[in-house]
């Protein structure tokens, strides 16, 4: 066993802080470490470079309180995240989420477990590294050259001089007794004690700074001010492009909305179909050429049609639209909305504003026609298109409330109000005919 | 009780089951006998087409079975993981595991009569059903009573090859003697776990979730899995308890067992706790009809009670309570949260099928205390059997001294 000799002591000399003996074997390390306990020694430590199986017992080193500070913080993350999330939910914005309660046990569970873990887990790695003085600047330990063995091929048992049974010789020597292959001194190098300058100013300047943003954030919420919100995340607010009543420097006018181009049909508004959409056919030359010899040989003192179509063409004379019971009911409908009120609802020009409107005698009103006069029968449906479309008269056109199939509709159930009106047996269903022609 | 650094292995008279045996496995018979014959009788006077019976024996052979497939889980586990610790408990576990092949004879109480068209238990077994419900009849070419009979023996000869070809391999070992064997075994774990997973995960679809075939929950092999090793984990600390109480396994098993095996029991009580929170919160925040009627009849009408019972009994009591070290190291408290468990696991059967068995109150009557002491002794005494002409802890096993010096730290 050798011994380094201790230097003399001056005022220089660095304070002792503990004894350190080595060892060369496990069994030699805890053989000591057991002699040392029952020693009564209680501020000392072993080290080793592997974990050694029993050194616990060898130490009587107490169970650890560690568990302890895992629970409680566990406890307190899963209260805390309850009443969190309580408050937020349920008090402070309650906010309806799918229908649950404002305080929903199952929703809340997810965030409570995972803040109970992490509590638990911050309370594990910071405790177990609080509970064992860390972090420390510098160990004296670390100094003695003979120490870096620890995590080779050496084993150490280091007795603090703190310790109520140490002194310096007698605990030294009964420490060479314990068979160590060798005894340090352990010496303070006065590293170790206090927090360097630097670290401390930096940690105030940056506690410092880190108190700017939330006291914006607390004057922000109780002042108003002149500027816009500040708005980090745009998420395509603010879009650069124009909008329909902008001014625009690109053109002439001024403005940012622009005609379409010339020509330009809208969707659905080619109206190509001039049957459908006019009640016009346009005419064969043949038909022109005849139309013309019955222009040149008409009386020029008979009044004209009431509205001429276009020229080279004439008035459809049959539906352009397929007949079928739904295209009658839909027209017997249509018919009673927009026509019924003038023209009755049999068509014969005693509809209900009529009545009223001959009842009030103030001399301007024009009855309306009654659908079944000869006249009209005479008209080919095209013109009768026309006049729904335009009016005639004092009619006013239902071209806008009516689409053109409508319109068709409309027609078609003129058609069966002129034929109610006119019939003929060959019209009446035959098991219905011997009952017309039985009754009185 | 013993120094660690020099465990012994128990003399060969406390490494088998010798006398006691032949004792367990008459006695279980006879119980076995009179109590499944006494619920038998009690289905028949019931008058209801013996769909009480029907249910009540289904619930507890689940019960019964769920034991024995934690014990092959645990098995196979051992050995994927190369586990040393275990190894004085893991003969124990494969006697358990292999009672799953003598246990499809008592699974024909429910097989046959499906096969023969009864559709008291699974209603989808019914044809008219299938006229009316467009649902069931898509699910025809899965839910019929031929393919179920087909995927039933290859679940019971998945389970059963395997543990007994585990323990047989086990055995082998104990006079061989051969490190080969366990290499073998490790290297057929893997795909017995596959094996496991997805049979287990089936089985329990096809006879517990299917009670209900209008509604499913893709977590439910997880969730029936994680019962059956939180009631293998506190059936084997009571089979260790009960043994060392004979005085069998008294130095091989030592109290770090003990507190791995309640680590282990812990561990899983939470995880069992966890897959159940998810299948009821997916469903309860989708709040969709389709899925929630399963649960909504397991909160009304009674059955609330029983859900509570659950999530106190079988999670937040357990949890706290085997969550201290010492609990965990003392035999005493260990035996008593097992019975505990199983009580609770026994309840969670019953929470799964009886439901369907009528929305009303939950009722527990004689029929269900007589199939639960009959099938209970029927695993009892199937393992008496297995064990009688074998060693208690797999001698020849290359880790059995790393076993028996077993430390915590």
């Amino acid at each position: 066993m050798t011994t380094t000799a201790s230097p003399r002591e001056t005022p220089a000399t660095p304070r002792l802080v503990a004894l350190l003996a080595e060892f060369d074997s496990v069994d030699e390390l805890l053989s000591a470490a057991r002699r040392v306990r029952d020693a009564g020694y209680e501020r000392w430590d072993a080290h080793a470079p592997f974990p050694v199986h029993g050194l616990d017992d060898a130490m009587a080193i107490r169970p650890t309180r560690l568990p302890w500070l895992v629970f409680v913080a566990g406890v307190a993350g899963c209260v805390a995240a309850l009443v969190f999330q309580w408050w937020t939910n349920a008090i402070a914005y309650p906010f309806l989420i799918s229908g649950k309660p404002l305080f929903s046990l199952p929703a809340n569970i997810p965030v409570s477990f995972e803040v109970t873990i992490l509590l638990s887990a911050f309370a594990a790695f910071f405790g177990m590294f609080a509970l064992n003085g860390l972090p420390r600047w510098s160990n004296p330990l670390l100094r003695v050259r003979r120490f870096r063995q620890a995590t080779q091929s050496k084993f150490f048992i280091a007795i603090d001089a703190a310790d109520a049974r140490f002194s310096p010789e007698a605990t030294r020597d009964w420490l060479a007794s314990l068979g160590p292959a060798h005894i340090d001194e352990v010496r303070d190098d006065g590293l170790d004690a206090a927090l360097p300058k630097p670290l401390v100013w930096g940690a105030l300047i940056v506690a410092a700074l880190a108190l700017v943003p939330p006291v914006m954030i607390a004057k922000a919420r109780v002042t108003t001010g002149g500027q816009p919100r500040y708005h980090p995340f745009f998420d395509m607010d603010a879009q650069p492009n124009l909008r329909a009543q902008q001014a625009s420097h690109l053109f002439a006018d001024g403005r940012a909305a622009r005609m379409p181009v010339a020509g330009t049909i809208a969707r659905g508004e080619l109206f190509d179909d001039t049957a459908l959409y006019l009640g016009q056919r346009r005419l064969s030359a043949a038909e022109r050429q005849e139309q013309a010899v019955a222009e040149a040989a008409a009386d020029p003192n008979q009044p004209p049609a009431d509205v001429p179509p276009r020229d080279g063409y004439a008035w459809v004379e049959t539906l352009p639209v397929p007949v079928s019971e739904r295209l009658m009911l839909r027209g017997q409908q249509r018919f009673n909305i927009y026509c019924a009120p003038c023209h009755g609802l049999t068509g014969n020009g005693e509809g209900v504003v009529s009545v009223r409107a001959l009842e009030l005698q103030q001399g301007t009103w024009v009855p309306p026609t009654s659908l079944h006069a000869e006249h009209v029968r005479q008209q080919p449906v095209g013109q009768w298109f026309n006049t729904i479309t335009h009016g005639v008269r004092k009619m006013p056109g239902y071209g806008e409330q009516l689409s053109a199939e409508d319109r068709w509709a409309v027609i078609l159930y003129m058609q069966a109000l002129q034929r109610s009106q006119d019939a003929r047996p060959a019209d009446v269903p035959p098991d219905v005919l011997p009952q017309l022609q039985n009754s009185p | 009780m013993n120094d660690h650094t020099t465990n012994l292995l128990d003399d060969s008279a406390a490494l088998n089951l010798g006398e006691l045996a032949p004792r367990v496995m008459r006695l279980s018979a006879i119980v076995c006998a009179i109590a499944l014959g006494l619920a038998l009788a009690l289905g028949l006077g019931a008058g209801d087409g013996m769909r009480a019976f029907q249910f009540a024996y289904l619930q507890n052979y689940c019960f019964v079975l769920s034991i024995a497939l934690g014990a092959l889980f645990f098995v196979v586990l051992q050995h994927l993981t190369r586990a040393g610790w275990s190894v004085v408990l893991r003969r124990l576990a494969e006697i358990m595991a292999a009672t799953t092949a003598p246990l499809l004879i008592l699974f024909l109480p429910i097989l046959l009569p499906l096969l023969l068209g009864s559709w008291g238990l699974y209603v989808w077994n019914n044809p008219e059903l299938a006229l009316h419900d467009e649902l069931i009849r898509h699910k025809l070419p899965y839910l019929n009573a031929a393919f179920f009979g087909v995927r039933c023996v290859l679940y019971f000869g998945i389970w059963g090859l395997s543990a007994r070809w585990f323990l047989n391999r086990s055995v082998e070992q104990d006079v061989a003697r051969n490190d080969r064997l366990t290499m073998r075994m490790q290297a057929a774990s893997a795909p017995v776990m596959l094996l496991f997973a997805l049979s287990v995960t089936f089985a329990s679809f096809d006879w517990l979730m299917s009670l209900d075939p209008h509604w499913f929950s893709t977590i439910f092999g997880v969730y029936f899995f994680a019962g059956c090793t939180v009631g293998f984990l506190a059936s084997l600390i009571l089979a260790v308890a009960a043994l060392q109480a004979s005085g069998r396994l008294t130095y091989s098993i030592t109290v770090e067992h003990y507190h791995d095996l309640g680590k282990l029991l812990f561990g899983f009580v939470f995880f069992w706790g966890y897959i159940a929170f998810s299948q009821y919160l997916l469903i309860w925040y989708a709040n969709i009809p389709e899925e929630t009627v399963w649960y909504l009849a397991r909160q009304s009408a009674g059955w609330q009670f029983i859900s509570l019972a659950l999530v106190f009994g079988h999670l937040l009591i357990p949890f706290v309570g085997l969550m201290s070290r010492s609990v965990r190291r003392n035999k005493t408290w260990l035996v008593g949260w097992s019975v505990f468990l199983l009580a609770m696991h026994w309840l969670d059967l019953y929470w799964l099928v009886m439901p369907a068995y009528s929305g009303n109150q939950p009722i527990l009557g004689l029929l269900d205390v007589c199939c639960l002491v009959g099938l209970g002794s029927a695993l009892v005494g199937l393992s008496a059997w297995i064990a009688s002409t074998r060693l208690l802890i797999p001698v020849g096993d290359p880790r059995l001294s790393d076993s028996l010096a077993f430390h915590n730290v």
